[in-house]
């Protein structure tokens, strides 16, 4: 691959509220650089995951390299990182736009700016990229260009020269794009003789080649075959290839400042060569690394449990291998009498729970049960013993211990038509919500937003946000810091025995309701037992709701004649089995699938 | 009429009271001796044959039974003429192979002391179709002069059949499939009859000389309330039966139940009746179905009807010579689709589908006959204490004491002592009444 002059680089993002046709206009634009020829195209090619493709959505970030000869007959460099759209990823969103200079914005020509679209362009004001706006799928019947440009104009500036139109199932608009990106976004800048700065954003493990990192130089020019040092695990390597994305690996001689590409370490650990690190020349070390990524904040909690006992080794093996992948995940070992051996682990958000929850079942083969996702609390000790941080309910001490908890608070933006303003008025109230601010779009679409207890959101949210407005609204959320709340933790006892799986922190107002449906789905979901069973939900030893499983009054095969034997026989060796693999909380038996219903219910 | 080819030990009208019978289940100086093979392992000949007729008009949607309707049962299509054609060549291959075992083949084989007619609706038979039956059973196995011959039959005046006719054939002993003397109720359960029908059936009976008359009835039913069933209840003790058999509906589904291949012994479940089940089942309540086997206690035991399986009551010497066989895990031949036999060592069945059942044994351009497709268990010695106990459970006499000392059987039957549902009563451990409802908590701890 000939090297192409720093001047002729470009590093751009695409940034899109989620189905606005990021990853289509991303596949157009391979289609028509040939970086992918026509017959090797799928759709979506950048959402390699399988989840991915299923879900419609990018989870990871990635990036490609492609070359462009633009109309000045200059043949240009360009390297597109496409980036998730959804909210619990704006983690992963600020990260690969750290790597660009430039930023499209997709909008979709129907719908308009949405919540994600605000946001992303938030974040990448703020790394100061130039932003090319594009207003996508103007092959729509109901697509409104104009009211679309309106928007763009009064709500985040952007003149209306300066919008493509574009549709990218139909291919229109893309050379204006790919003209666009040249004229507008700058070179990346950086000295190609000062010492090596590569930024670590990626990696994966290669059996052959060790940790393939990915790499964002900043300045400097890496070589094949050169030394190399990460800065911050002092961990030195032989380059045993050099490459870029195409979208696949393809090996090249060198890189220079502003490229991205892949360096293979040959290292063994992935802990030695971790996203946010930065690569030197081992020759020639730069004497500062390079302000690496702020920690992925963990904003959801949820202990996750294999169904099968022994699989215990396996999840942790998974979650090891998948957090090389995803650091963004945490994880540490746990037990629950319910659920028995497994691990806390920390989320982006309950989309991501659900991603991680879904690729360790599917990439690893377990079968896995989740506990009520919780919010880190923190929670102040009685006389000046300091604070401490409780993601696990079960572990929050005792009343007498506790001077004060404070909760994880949200400011959320909605982008919603105006007629649904007073649902979601009462959805936010209804979840301890204030009102923030209100802004007309247009006449017809609002920005709200709200602040409301993190906890209050994670938990379906976001399904009512769409189910009051039959999917218009959008929304996407930023933490505002921690504030006291009035919170109690609330235990479920089964014959007066606590089920650590099942308790839950919840405002004071909101205990009595809170478990008056837990113990009434547990009610259905305990069979029967030999004896009266209460079930009861308590606030420290004050009972708030109680329900009674009335003893098992008949558990009998009517008829039993020759044919029936052998086949009442095998019915009753299931329930054999069925005994045997219960729970046994106190002397009450409990079937797994019972706490597993609970859980499953979402709103605990 | 059939042939009687042994001398019977007790005068017809002077059978031993099964309610009360000396040779109990495990009461010999081994408990195990009713369950175990005293001949070492080895088949030992039947006391009793069942057979299969798995013919209805029309199909209840809560059945569980190998059936054929429509077409197949009645008109010009009917294939019951064939199937009895199939039926007498398994009862002779059935007989061959009998005959060929070594020690219990032959002319001295002891004599059956049960025949049952099963279904199905076996009274859709005519009676020269039963009496033809028994001749050839009597011939090659020998009926005993004082033997249980059962006839199932549904009290609809189209199905309930010739019964004197059936009498003449050799019947002894009727089983009326009455369910529910409520009209709405017979309705939800999809049965053809009105509760008169269950009288004049009755009658027709007693008129006919049969001297054994019992009558099946339903409880935990769609729409049933504790009051309909005493009335039913009452109205069934008026009739004044010598048997009368309550069953809790169940809804099982042999379909998950593996039971439906082309070799199992059971049929797919029909859409509609799936549904029915569904919705029957949410209907279903524990607490008044035990209400329900309470009150069935209460009014029965009133008028001399004594519960002597968990299922079946009957007046002193009408407990069901035949069922109790299976109770007693007594050797069992068996015909026709579905059925299962029993010959002291291995379980045996016939596979369920009747046109395969019929292209075995009346081979198309007269081939010689085949036995059907089917499946074999052989039970090993764990299960068969477990069965033994089990079984013997189940009847009111209940087992020998000393299987509390079995150390495989032991810690359940401590269990079931301890939450009261098994109790000693002298030298016997007997199911409580709480422990008949709940007798599978029991059960399903003596398993291996
Ligand atoms: N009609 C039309 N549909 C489009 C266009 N671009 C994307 N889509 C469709 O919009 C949906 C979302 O596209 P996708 O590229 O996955 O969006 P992303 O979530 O932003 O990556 C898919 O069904 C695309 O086929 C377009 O220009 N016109
Ligand atoms: S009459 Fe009996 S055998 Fe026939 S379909 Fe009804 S329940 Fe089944
Ligand atoms: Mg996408």
């Amino acid at each position: 691959m000939p090297s192409i002059p720093q001047a002729r680089l470009r590093n751009f993002s695409i940034i899109a509220h989620v189905d606005h046709g990021k990853s289509t206009l991303a596949d157009r634009i391979l289609e028509l650089t040939h970086t992918i020829d026509a017959r090797q195209m799928t759709s979506q090619v950048l959402d390699s995951m399988d989840l991915e493709r299923e879900k419609g959505i990018t989870i990871k970030a990635r990036a490609v390299r492609l070359e462009h000869t633009a109309r000045d007959g200059l043949r240009y460099g360009i390297n597109l990182i496409d980036t998730p759209g959804h909210v619990d990823f704006s983690y992963e969103v600020s990260r690969s736009l750290q790597a660009c200079e430039g930023a499209i914005l997709v909008v979709d020509a129907a719908q308009g700016i949405e919540a994600q679209t605000l946001a992303n362009v938030h974040l990448a004001l703020a790394q100061g990229l130039v932003i090319i706006p594009v207003i996508n799928k103007i092959d729509l019947p109901s697509a409104d260009p104009e009211r679309v440009m309106t928007e763009l104009e009064d709500v985040l500036a952007m003149p209306r020269e300066e919008v493509i139109l574009a549709s990218a199932k139909e291919g229109t608009g893309i050379p204006e794009i790919l003209e666009a990106i040249v004229e507008r976004i700058p070179p990346p800048t950086g000295d190609p003789d000062a010492p090596l700065r590569g930024l670590i954003f990626d990696s994966h493990y290669d059996p052959y080649k060790g940790v393939v990192a990915y790499v964002r130089l900043a300045e400097g020019t890496l070589h094949q075959r050169e030394s190399i040092r990460l800065m911050a695990s002092g961990a030195q390597a032989e380059i045993l290839e050099l490459g870029v994305f195409r979208p696949q690996l393809v090996p090249v001689e060198r890189l220079g400042p502003g490229e991205v590409g892949y360096v293979a370490t040959g290292l063994k650990s992935v802990a030695d060569c971790q996203v946010g690190d930065t690569l030197t020349a081992s020759h020639h070390p730069a004497a500062q690394p390079l302000p690496g990524y702020k920690p992925a904040r963990s904003l959801v909690f949820a202990g996750l449990y294999p169904l099968e006992g022994p699989d215990y080794p396996l999840l942790r093996d998974a979650l090891e291998k998948l957090h090389l992948n995803d650091a963004s995940i945490t994880f540490e070992p746990e037990s629950s009498v319910a659920l028995g051996f497994g691990f806390r682990c920390g989320f982006l958000g309950l989309l991501h729970m659900e991603i991680i929850q879904e690729r360790l079942e599917r990439e690893f083969g377990l079968d896995l049960i989740a506990s009520a996702p919780s919010v880190e609390y923190h929670v102040t000790l009685t006389h000046g013993r300091g604070e401490i941080p409780v993601d696990n309910p079960a572990r929050l001490p005792g009343p007498s211990d506790i001077e004060e908890i404070a909760e994880p608070w949200v400011k959320v933006s909605i982008i919603t038509p105006s007629q649904y303003i007073g649902t979601l008025m009462e959805l936010a109230t209804g979840r301890r919500g204030t009102i923030g601010t209100m802004e007309y779009l247009d006449p017809q679409r609002v920005l709200i937003t709200f602040e409301l207890p993190l906890a209050e959101v994670i938990v379906d949210f976001y399904d009512q946000l769409k189910s009051r407005t039959q999917g218009y609204a959008s929304m996407d959320y930023e933490p505002i810091g921690y504030r006291q709340g009035t919170l109690v933790k609330l235990d479920v006892l089964v014959n007066g025995e606590p089920v650590d799986a099942l308790s839950l922190i919840v405002h004071r107002d909101k205990s009595r309701a809170a478990g008056q449906g837990l113990v009434e789905k547990l009610k259905e979901l305990i069979p029967r037992q030999m004896f009266e069973v209460p079930v009861q939900a308590a606030i420290g030893s004050n009972v708030v709701a109680r329900e009674t499983i009335r003893a098992m009054r008949k558990n009998v095969l009517a008829k039993c004649y020759g044919g029936d034997i052998t086949r009442k026989r095998k019915l009753l060796e299931k329930q054999k089995e069925g005994k045997q693999r219960m729970k046994r909380v106190g002397s009450v038996e409990i079937p797994q699938e019972a706490f597993l219903a609970v859980l499953r219910t979402g709103d605990g | 009429m059939a042939v009687h080819t042994a001398t019977p030990a007790n005068p017809p009208d002077q059978q031993p009271d099964p309610v009360h019978v000396t040779d109990r289940v495990g009461s010999g100086s081994d408990p195990f001796d009713a369950g175990r093979d005293p001949m070492g392992g080895r088949p030992r000949p039947p006391v009793g044959l069942y057979l299969h007729i798995p013919f209805c008009v029309s199909l209840c949607p809560y059945c569980d039974f190998v059936v054929v309707t429509g077409h197949a049962a009645r008109g010009p299509g009917s294939r019951i003429e064939a199937f009895v054609g199939a039926l007498h060549a398994e009862l002779t291959l059935r007989a061959d192979a009998l005959d060929a075992i070594d020690g219990i083949g032959g002319p001295d084989r002891t004599a059956l002391r049960s025949v049952y007619l099963g279904g199905g609706t076996p009274s859709l038979l005519t009676a020269a179709q039963v009496a033809g039956l028994l001749d050839h059973i009597a011939d090659r196995f020998g009926i005993a002069l004082d033997a249980e011959v059962t006839l199932e039959a549904n009290p609809g005046p189209t199905e309930r059949g010739d019964i004197a006719g059936f009498r003449a054939a050799g019947v002894t002993r009727l089983s009326i499939g009455a369910q529910s003397m409520d009209p709405a109720e017979l309705r939800r359960l999809g049965r053809r009859h009105d509760p008169v029908d269950v009288r004049a059936a009755i009658a027709e009976a007693r008129a006919a000389g049969i001297r054994s008359v019992s009558v099946d009835l339903l409880m935990d039913v769609p729409g049933q309330t504790l009051a309909s069933w005493d009335a039913t209840l009452h109205a069934v003790a008026s009739l004044e039966p010598d048997h009368v058999s309550t069953y809790q509906l169940t809804l099982d589904d042999p379909d998950a139940e593996g039971l439906t291949t082309v070799e199992g012994d059971h049929l797919p479940v029909r859409a509609g009746a799936r549904r029915w089940r569904r919705r029957a089942a949410a209907e279903q309540d524990q607490d008044r179905a035990a209400a329900m086997d309470a009150r069935a206690d209460r009014v029965l035991d009133a008028v001399g009807l004594a519960r002597y399986e968990l299922s079946n009551r009957a007046r002193p010497g009408h407990a069901s010579r035949h069922n109790l066989a299976y109770w007693r895990r007594e050797p069992v031949e068996a015909v026709g689709p579905g059925a299962h036999a029993f010959d002291g060592v291995t379980r045996r069945w016939n596979a369920a589908r009747l046109d395969r059942y019929l292209a075995a044994l009346v081979p198309p351009d007269d081939g010689s006959p085949s036995l059907p497709p089917g499946g074999t268990e052989v039970i090993d010695d764990p299960t068969v204490r477990a069965e033994t106990a089990i079984l013997g459970l189940r009847l009111a006499d209940g087992i020998d004491a000393a299987f509390g000392e079995d150390p495989r059987l032991g810690p359940g039957l401590a269990w079931g002592m301890a939450h009261e549902l098994v109790a000693r009563r002298a030298d016997r451990l007997v199911l409580t009444p709480r422990g008949r409802l709940l007798s599978n908590e029991v059960f399903a701890r003596l398993l291996p």
